[in-house]
């Protein structure tokens, strides 16, 4: 996600007095998140923690974050691009339709009320969550809450961070961009990157029956994805790398138990706000790394003849 | 001074400043407490981290590899893998959300070599 505007959560956690959460429940998923690095604590301009936030919740269903927040928004499902729209739409001044306003579930009286509070804190957060990256609108909802976020720049600071699942799926996003300029969904098979959500992506690609073998690192789709995708991965060889034998490793062709990451095979991870830690592991696992096993699969295939010409076959000297 | 090297007394390792790979949230002040094979206490950790802490052991309770669902060496199954990985016109290689940067930096020179498609949770 190139170009949003984002901190970290330190800098949030010693800045941040106005917090919004919208289509997350970090009580129950990022149980931590409130305590330690955006509600509670005290930062060096919050002085007095929690009393000197204010936090809104924006979600489709009343959760247990709405207990901690001081005011929840309870939207129409699929409504979260129209609510985004009509709230940048204010923030700058700009006329709304009471009867499209109303359409979202939040009165344009609140809405305003909102926008007011947003432009008038001094440093604001938006955390999205899989409740609106993931619902009617997807990507396109992720890009208007980045331009919302950006906008609201011109007023006071304002950043935006997705709420990432995973442990390192921010780590997966980090590295295949330093690799392939892409952050995910990459088609390498032309020998440079493509990328195109959609066309490249896991489920899409399964679901059309593109793909004729796949190896599946710390996943388990078998449990997880559409039927026709597990199909499809059945049908195919499919690798399996995982510390557990899984409902994919049951479906794969071959199987290869690893060490759990963090618990028994060291290395780095990256937070939600894609700052680096490094993995203290307190266990010594009998099975081998993903990485030894993925450098052994390389290895492995560099002994076969090359699927296209390698670089060093086409320089000539003159 | 953080003290980082894990300190050992009866039998028990203790390991500061550890790191939750659980949630994106990535804590990195867990202080571990492992007997044996298996973490017996994760203090600091939510609910959440903690089960995930004592759900996974050093225990050998799979097989090192399994090639068509029978126990196989690791060798043979990197082999194998490499064999329909090479052989593809068309693979690839998803997950790596719950794997270190080291391993995914592999899988993405792994995509290079063999032409794939390689993809992780962010596009669900």
């Amino acid at each position: 996600m190139g170009g949003k505007v984002s901190a970290t959560l330190g800098e949030i956690k010693n800045r941040a007095d106005f917090i919004m959460y919208w289509g997350g429940n970090p009580a129950e998923c990022h149980p931590r998140h409130f305590t330690r690095y955006t509600l509670i604590p005290k930062g060096k301009f919050l002085p007095n923690g929690r009393k000197d936030r204010t936090m809104v919740l924006v979600d489709i269903r009343e959760t247990a974050s709405a207990r901690a927040a001081d005011q929840f928004l309870q939207i129409r499902p699929g409504k979260d691009f129209e609510l985004i729209t009509a709230l940048r739409a204010v923030v700058k001044g700009l006329p709304v339709d009471d009867a499209l306003v109303a359409q979202t579930g939040i009165t344009t009286e609140t809405l305003h009320d909102l926008a007011r509070q947003m432009k008038q804190c001094r440093f604001g957060v938006i955390f999205f969550g899989m409740g609106l990256s993931m619902t009617r609108g997807k990507h396109m909802n992720s890009a208007a809450i980045l331009t919302l976020a950006t906008e609201l720049n011109a007023f006071t600071k304002f950043v935006t961070l997705p709420m990432r699942g995973h442990g390192n799926v921010t780590g997966s996003d980090m590295v295949m961009r330093w690799n392939t300029g892409y952050p995910f969904g990459v088609n390498l098979s032309r020998g440079y990157p493509r990328f195109n959500p959609g066309e490249y992506s896991t489920i899409d690609l399964l679901v059309r029956g593109d793909t004729d073998a796949t190896l599946v690192l710390g996943a388990d789709p078998g449990a997880t994805m559409p039927q026709p995708a597990i199909e499809h991965l059945a049908r195919t060889p499919t690798i399996v790398l995982d510390p557990k034998v899984t409902h994919t490793s049951k479906l794969a062709r071959v199987h290869i138990t690893t060490a759990a990451t963090g618990v028994s095979a060291p290395g780095t991870v990256y937070r939600m706000d894609e700052v680096p830690m490094p993995l203290r592991p307190a266990l010594k696992s009998p099975y081998p790394t993903d990485e030894e096993v993925v450098l052994k699969i390389i290895e492995a295939v560099n002994r076969k003849a090359p699927f296209a010409p390698r670089a060093e076959s086409m320089m000539r000297t003159v | 001074m953080i003290r980082t090297a894990p300190a050992s007394q009866d039998g028990l390792t203790i390991v500061p400043h550890a790191t939750c790979t659980f949630c994106g949230c990535v804590c990195d002040d867990i202080e571990l407490h492992a007997q044996g094979d298996r973490i017996v206490r994760a203090k600091s950790a939510c609910s959440l981290g903690e089960s995930w802490f004592k759900y996974h052991t050093a225990e050998r309770n799979y097989p090192d590899a399994l090639i068509d669902g029978q126990p196989a060496t690791v060798d043979a199954a990197v082999e194998r893998a490499a064999e329909y990985l090479h052989a593809a016109h068309m693979p690839l290689i998803y997950g790596l959300s719950n794997v270190t940067c080291e391993a995914q930096r592999g899988a993405v020179s792994l995509a290079e070599l063999i032409g794939a498609v390689i993809d992780s949770h962010t596009s669900l």
